[in-house]
């Protein structure tokens, strides 16, 4: 938009506004209320609900304010008796059909027809006639539909096109007949529900959460997800102790990602008040022996009493300690603090699947936001799959380019889905992708580079050209697929492409929700956890573990955690890591505990307390500082999480001042300081990966299909699989051959689904 | 979690879409002349579905499955278009498929007797298919013979000024 | 059925009723793919829409829209394709004029359509006919064989550099994609849904490219008027609205039939009386339509004695428009309730379902007369219909609004004494 103003009257009134602008942003501005369904912000235009009319001097009919441009001079009103009328009509012809039976419907109390009803609707009924009957139905595992209650505004088909690139729901049939729905009528795709939370009226509904409670039941507190480094901020909606719902948005929390969620944010939340979370403290007392429950006083007296005396025993360093990156930043501060501090053992590590040490000592500028990545001008996106990985910066990748204008240079192995919006998909051999860096970082490489990718040369210059000449930003993503140099290189790409008018950000994609706060809190004092692992029963003996370790960790060293004389593992569930525990020591989830969270992009968010720790289960920091006071020293947070993070701020330089009112608003999120490196040189590191590209392969197949719509979003993990429906999904998302909907009743999955292998 | 009563059946035999119909050489080449005239392959969306049509007797899902497959599409994109225009059949119809005109000009000169005596004639209803399978009857909107009402469109062929005798030449004579 | 003109030579009917009338070959005997090679030989692409402006032709799909004046809003510069598109989607009710153009003289269309192309710069041009008239589509489709084996399609045609492709293309049964902007998704492979104007085809239509819209009966007097020359052709009718028009006639009249007449032509009622052949079986006129069900009905009192000029203010002042030009004649054993109810019919089936007023409107509307129909119509119902009607028009997204709108409107108005016997029912609403 220009920066150039214009003059438009509204309602009498002078205002100057941006040429360019909306007329109905416009008026919403100025506080003159304009009701619609159909427009949505970044969405396409659609102007079909005709709720937005205005009367425009000089134009002949009253028009939808959705669709006009401000222009000089232009005299508007929103409130006369003819344009009240004509709203009035509106939903009197969108009530006509819908059933007027708002308390036995799911989204009454948060129904924006109901409310727009009471603001702006005619409150006695003309309509005498009998209503057209559409039957309710589950169009997935997750999505009810109740087809008589839509509206069409189509919120629904455009978010799943424009956001999630899907195209898995649309409208059929034709007139009054139109519906929303799919061939077959079952809905194949990632499940996000983003089409039930656009939904204004209770279409599309959460089939997992259905005639269950009434949204002004339900407690809400805005928090973080736990699933992936987006940092999708969420609404818990809680009950009695019971995490009930999650929704992006319950008209109060309007985060980063708007009104986004993906199929774990908004879905993978039963493992809360899973029946099989670890109810209390269990202690092996002998190896070998079953796991006993113990009361804590004796678990953390137990635990105190054996770790003492390996490190009396072995020395310091024979105790390892590995906190997992999905946890706080405060459980991971205090975890470090206790290692480095209370034990003073060198073998801290963090279980993660890559490092992100190499990129943050080299960081050459700053990182990318998903806000950021809506705007940049060109993305470059080199391994990875954001869509599958990190939800949220596919959905901010698509709406870059569809409504940004956004030039996406790919550089992958795998057709992925989102080379569809890709201005150039470079097409690269499996394990090439310190390749691409090797030629981004130096042109004379690019023979080379190409050789190995299986690719023509001059798609490297077109990309490096694409990046050159853009005006405005250039965001630079990579998966974890690159190696620890190519990291470095890429760390340092801002010196190497920023210009006169260009900013050039970095956006990591890393697995888990808290992977760069894990490398924060570790202060650079983190190791592998695979090599404290290999030292399993020799210089390491003990193993405190908080979270679980990787499986794919596990399997690198198969029997390690059965040679340590003692493991204490602090976790929800029973995992292969609480196998062979001398301890287990149960932990809080997200919803039970008040933290922080510091996403993909560097922004630190806030986690809240939805509910009270289930069973006797505590906030993981708060276990390791009782452990840490059974050992002699106090770190004295007094249960307070807020002290943690006081003592993060003072102590950690990219959280320097930092408070949690600081965090308050959800909105408008804070990014953390990270100290931008000096440029240096890199020529160690390019010699390496020059190296290791040299010893590629210069032949070999490349993948030709792209993957499917939710092939890792389906994998039931630990977490994931307590939610039933993912089992289906993991499935194939079998249509069910039969079965009759019944209002009150959820649809849950058939036990020996789960238990038969030829659909596991 | 709410009491288990409602269980989705496990999926013994997952369901996907069949195998897409095939077609014989002529039809391809057909096919191929169609997709030849736009720049965009969507564009031959609706003259595809009148061929798949004419081969199968109405869209079903294996020439569903083939029209997503040529046209690159997803059988969502296929489902939305053909349900909008009321020509294309994703049930099956009569082998003879009787349109009457109802709009207003055949209505003033008699669309109704005539849709009347084909009910009587055939024994079903509007909207219905003999239990051979050989005619359904419809009432459809204006087809652009108003000046030669009354009238009915007998599968793509215009049978104009009908009288009751015309209406029994035209169904008696079909093979 | 008549098919011919009355009140002036021929013009656009010059050909249909010879023998062959469809054949390359009669066409060219009879001044076929003269004007084209006049275009080609002598005049430049803006010396063609001046003509056409000059000739002061108006739309004749509906809206009435001078065609030259379309044309020049086609940005000459765009380095995007561009694409004439004819539309041959006839599906308004009480019209037939196009399908007889096509059937008879099937080579007018495709000279009208080379010369927009080449005054537009297009090259690949579209004529999309309703999936009914299939049988128009093959004998365009022979047509175009003929004129493409002739070099009038394809590369250098008639010798010259100008190189142009036109191709059929079916709809399949849906009234808006009559409708300029639905035809384009149709023609895309959408829904054929209405789009947002502005921008308007002519800047991004088809492919987002520039494209004109125009009817089958507007491009074929394209071919006379490049022949003849712009003023010449204007002065058949009348200033504002150049040449002849055809009027699609049915209903109860004795003589229904294609009819071309002068523009200006007066008067109306001279023109159902004695050029129709008068009412059928001796009754008397009591209503018509005189432009296509989407455009208010008219009371024989407001057409007898009244010299209602047939043009596009002619048929205003009269108290209608032209629309598509359809007449639908109704003698006095029609109940203009339930002519009305079958039009309202109509519009609820043909509604694309996109936006709100039109979509629940018709659905509703529908529902109103059904139930005053079965004996539950209350006196207030009338005006119920013309609230519900005003709460349409002007607030749907496209004009299918206001075409469900205004016959209720006008019927309501004009024949209170056809609704009244209707609304002293029960009240009860039907199944
Ligand atoms: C609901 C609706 C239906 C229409 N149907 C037709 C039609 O069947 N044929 C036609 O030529 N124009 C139809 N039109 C008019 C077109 O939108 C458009 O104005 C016309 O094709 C332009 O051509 P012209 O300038 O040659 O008249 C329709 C318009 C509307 C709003
Ligand atoms: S008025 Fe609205 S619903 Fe009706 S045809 Fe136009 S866009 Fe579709
Ligand atoms: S918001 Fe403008 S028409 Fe719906």
């Amino acid at each position: 938009m220009s920066t150039e103003l214009i003059k438009v009257t509204i309602n009498g009134r002078d205002f100057q506004v941006a040429k360019g602008a909306r007329l109905i942003d416009v008026c919403r501005e100025n506080q003159f209320d304009i009701p619609s369904f159909c427009y949505y912000a970044d969405l396409a235009l659609q102007a079909s609900c005709r709720m937005c009319l205005v009367r425009i001097e000089k134009m002949p009919k009253l028009q939808t304010s959705c669709t006009i441009i401000c222009t000089d001079g232009m005299i508007v009103t929103t409130q006369s008796e003819e344009i009240e009328k004509a709203q009035r009509s509106m939903l009197e012809f969108l009530l006509a059909n819908h059933p007027l039976d708002c308390p036995v419907c799911d989204r009454g109390g948060e129904c924006e027809l109901q409310e727009l009803t009471f603001d702006w609707g005619n409150l006695e009924e003309r309509f005498i006639e009998r209503k057209n009957a559409k039957a309710e139905k589950y169009l997935s595992p997750m999505v009810a539909n109740d087809p008589q209650r839509c509206i069409l505004c189509k919120r629904c088909t455009r978010v799943c096109d424009e956001w999630m690139g899907e195209e898995a729901i649309e409208a059929g049939n034709r007139g009054a007949n139109t519906v929303i729905g799919t061939f077959g009528g079952w809905l194949n795709c990632s499940q996000c529900g983003n089409c039930i939370e656009v939904c204004p009226t209770g279409t599309l509904l959460d089939g997992t959460y259905r005639h269950q409670h009434r949204p002004w039941e339900l407690t809400q507190t805005i928090s973080t997800c736990t699933y992936c480094s987006d940092g999708c901020q969420m609404s818990l909606g809680s009950r009695g102790g019971d995490l009930v719902r999650i929704v992006a948005r319950d008209r109060y929390v309007n985060g980063h990602n708007g009104e986004f969620l993906c199929v774990k944010g908004r879905f993978g939340h039963p493992f809360v008040n899973h029946e099989k979370r670890i109810r209390t403290p269990l202690i092996r007392y002998q190896k070998g022996g079953r796991l006993i429950p113990a009361t804590w006083d004796e678990a953390i007296r137990f635990t105190a009493e054996r770790l003492d005396k390996v490190v009396a025993e072995n020395g310091q360093n024979s105790l390892g300690v590995i906190g997992s990156a999905r946890l706080t930043n405060e459980s991971l501060y205090v975890l470090r603090k206790f290692a480095t501090e209370v034990v003073e053992t060198e073998n801290y590590a963090v279980d993660d699947a890559s490092s992100l040490k190499p990129f943050f000592e080299n960081l050459g500028g700053e990182l990318s936001t998903h806000r950021d990545i809506r705007y940049a001008k060109t993305i470059v996106l080199i391994g990875g799959e954001p869509e599958e990985l990190q939800p949220l910066t596919g959905k901010q990748i698509r709406q870059a380019v569809r409504n940004g204008g956004a030039n996406l240079i790919i550089f992958n192995s795998v057709p992925i889905r989102i080379r569809e919006q890709a201005s150039q998909f470079i097409h690269i051999r499996p394990g090439t992708e310190d390749a691409a860096v090797l030629s981004l970082a130096n042109a004379d490489n690019d023979a080379l580079a190409a050789k190995k990718m299986g690719i023509d040369a001059r798609d490297l210059e077109t990309a490096r050209t694409a990046i050159n000449q853009t005006q405005g930003d250039v965001t630079i993503m990579f998966g974890s697929e690159l190696s620890a140099a190519a990291q470095a290189i890429v760390a340092q790409f801002p010196y190497l492409f920023a210009a006169e008018g260009r900013r050039v950000l970095l956006h990591p994609l890393p697995l888990f929700n808290n992977s760069v706060g894990a490398h924060d809190m570790a202060q650079g004092k983190a190791r592998s956890a695979i090599d404290l692992l290999a030292g399993a029963g020799q210089s390491i003996r003990a193993m405190y573990v908080a979270g679980s370790l990787l499986p794919a960790h596990l399997q690198e060293h198969p029997d390690a955690l059965a040679k340590f004389d003692l493991l204490v593992v602090q976790e929800l569930f029973e995992t292969d890591t609480t196998e062979f525990a001398d301890v287990v020591l149960p932990a809080a989830s997200f919803a039970e505990v008040d933290g922080t969270f510091t996403n993909s992009g560097g922004l630190v968010q806030r986690v809240r307390k939805s509910i009270e720790p289930v069973h006797q289960s505590l906030a993981d920091w708060i276990i390791t500082a009782r452990l840490a006071k059974e050992l002699g020293v106090d770190f004295g947070f007094e249960r307070s999480s807020s002290a943690v993070f006081r003592e993060i701020a003072d102590r950690i330089p990219a959280y320097a001042g930092l408070r949690y009112p600081l965090l308050k608003d959800e909105s408008n999120p804070v990014q953390v300081k990270h100290a931008i490196a000096a440029q240096r040189d890199v020529s160690n590191e390019m010699n390496a990966i020059h190296g290791s590209v040299e010893a590629l392969p210069d032949e070999g197949e490349k993948s030709q299909v792209t993957p499917s719509v939710g092939h890792e979003l389906f994998k039931p993990g630990t977490l994931m699989s307590k939610t039933p429906q993912i089992h289906l999904l993991a499935a194939g998302n079998p249509v069910p051959e039969s079965f009759a909907i019944s209002p009150l009743y959820q649809i849950t999955i058939d036990d020996n689904l789960k238990r038969d292998p030829a659909v596991a | 979690m709410g009491e288990v009563l409602v269980k989705i059946q496990p999926p013994d035999h997952p369901v996907h879409m069949p195998e897409p119909a095939a077609f014989s050489a002529e039809v391809e080449s057909e096919i191929d002349r169609h997709l030849a005239k736009y720049p965009v392959k969507r564009s031959a969306i609706l003259p595809l579905m009148f061929i798949v049509q004419r081969e199968r007797g109405y869209l079903d899902p294996p020439g569903v499955q083939y029209l997503a497959n040529r046209l690159q599409l997803r059988v969502t994109d296929i489902w939305e278009v053909a349900t909008f225009y009321s020509m294309i059949q994703t049930k099956p119809v009569g082998k003879y498929h009787i349109q009457v005109c109802k709009t207003l000009s055949c209505k003033l000169l008699g669309a109704d007797k005539i849709t009347k005596y084909c009910s009587d004639k055939l024994g079903i209803k509007v909207g219905e298919t003999t239990g051979d399978g050989r005619f359904s009857l419809s009432e459809v909107e204006c087809l652009g013979s108003c000046g030669t009402a009354p009238m009915f469109q007998l599968n793509f062929d215009y049978h104009e000024n009908l009288t009751t005798e015309k209406v029994d030449r035209a169904l008696d004579s079909l093979p | 059925m008549f098919i011919g003109a009355i009140g002036c030579e021929p013009l656009q009917l010059r050909r249909v009723n010879l023998e062959h009338s469809r054949s390359l070959d009669v066409y060219r005997r009879n001044g076929g793919y003269e004007a084209i090679k006049k275009v080609l030989d002598s005049m430049s692409p803006d010396d063609v829409i001046n003509e056409v402006k000059k000739s002061a032709l108006r739309g004749r799909g509906g809206a009435g829209f001078p065609t030259g004046m379309k044309w020049s809003f086609v940005p000459k510069d765009s380095p995007k394709e561009k694409y004439v598109v004819c539309n041959a989607d006839e599906s308004e009710p009480g019209t037939f004029k196009d399908r007889y153009l096509m059937e008879r003289d099937p080579h007018m269309l495709i000279e009208g359509m080379l010369i927009a192309a080449y005054a537009l710069g297009a090259k690949r041009n579209y004529i999309y006919t309703r999936g009914e008239y299939k049988y128009l589509i093959d004998i365009m489709d022979v047509a175009l064989d003929e004129a493409r084996a002739a070099g009038l399609l394809g590369e250098k045609i008639l010798g010259s550099n100008f190189a142009c492709e036109i191709y059929t293309h079916t709809g399949a049964g849906a009234y808006i994609c009559g409708e300029e902007t639905a035809l384009l998704s149709s023609l895309e492979g959408f829904r054929g849904h209405p789009r947002m104007k502005p921008p308007f085809p002519a800047i991004s239509g088809l492919y987002a490219s520039p494209t004109v819209v125009n009817n089958v009966e507007t491009l074929t007097a394209v071919p006379d008027i490049i022949k003849m020359g712009g003023e010449a052709y204007q002065k058949l009718g009348t200033e504002k609205s150049g040449g002849t028009k055809l009027w699609s006639v049915s209903g109860h009249v004795n003589r229904p039939g294609v009819y071309e007449l002068p523009m200006g032509y007066d008067d109306m009622e001279k023109f159902i009386m004695e050029d129709c052949g008068g009412i059928a079986n001796g009754k008397q006129l009591k209503a018509v339509i005189p432009g296509g069900s989407s455009v208010y009905i008219m009371r024989a009192d407001q057409i007898i004695g009244k010299d209602v000029r047939m043009d596009y203010e002619g048929l205003v002042t009269g108290g209608s428009m032209v629309g598509s030009g359809g007449f639908i004649v109704m003698d006095e054993t029609v109940d203009v309730f339930e002519s009305t109810k079958n039009l309202t019919e109509f519009y609820k089936h043909e509604s694309c379902g996109w936006c709100t007023p039109c979509r629940e409107g018709t659905d509703w509307l529908v529902k109103i007369f059904k139930r005053i129909e079965g004996g539950g119509g209350r006196p207030e119902d009338a005006q119920l219909l013309l609230d519900l009607c005003d709460n349409i028009e002007g607030k749907s997204f496209c004009p299918l609004g206001d075409a469900a709108a205004w016959p209720i409107q006008s019927a309501v108005k004009r024949f209170p004494e056809d609704f009244e016997k209707h609304l002293s029912g029960n009240g009860r609403p039907q199944n």
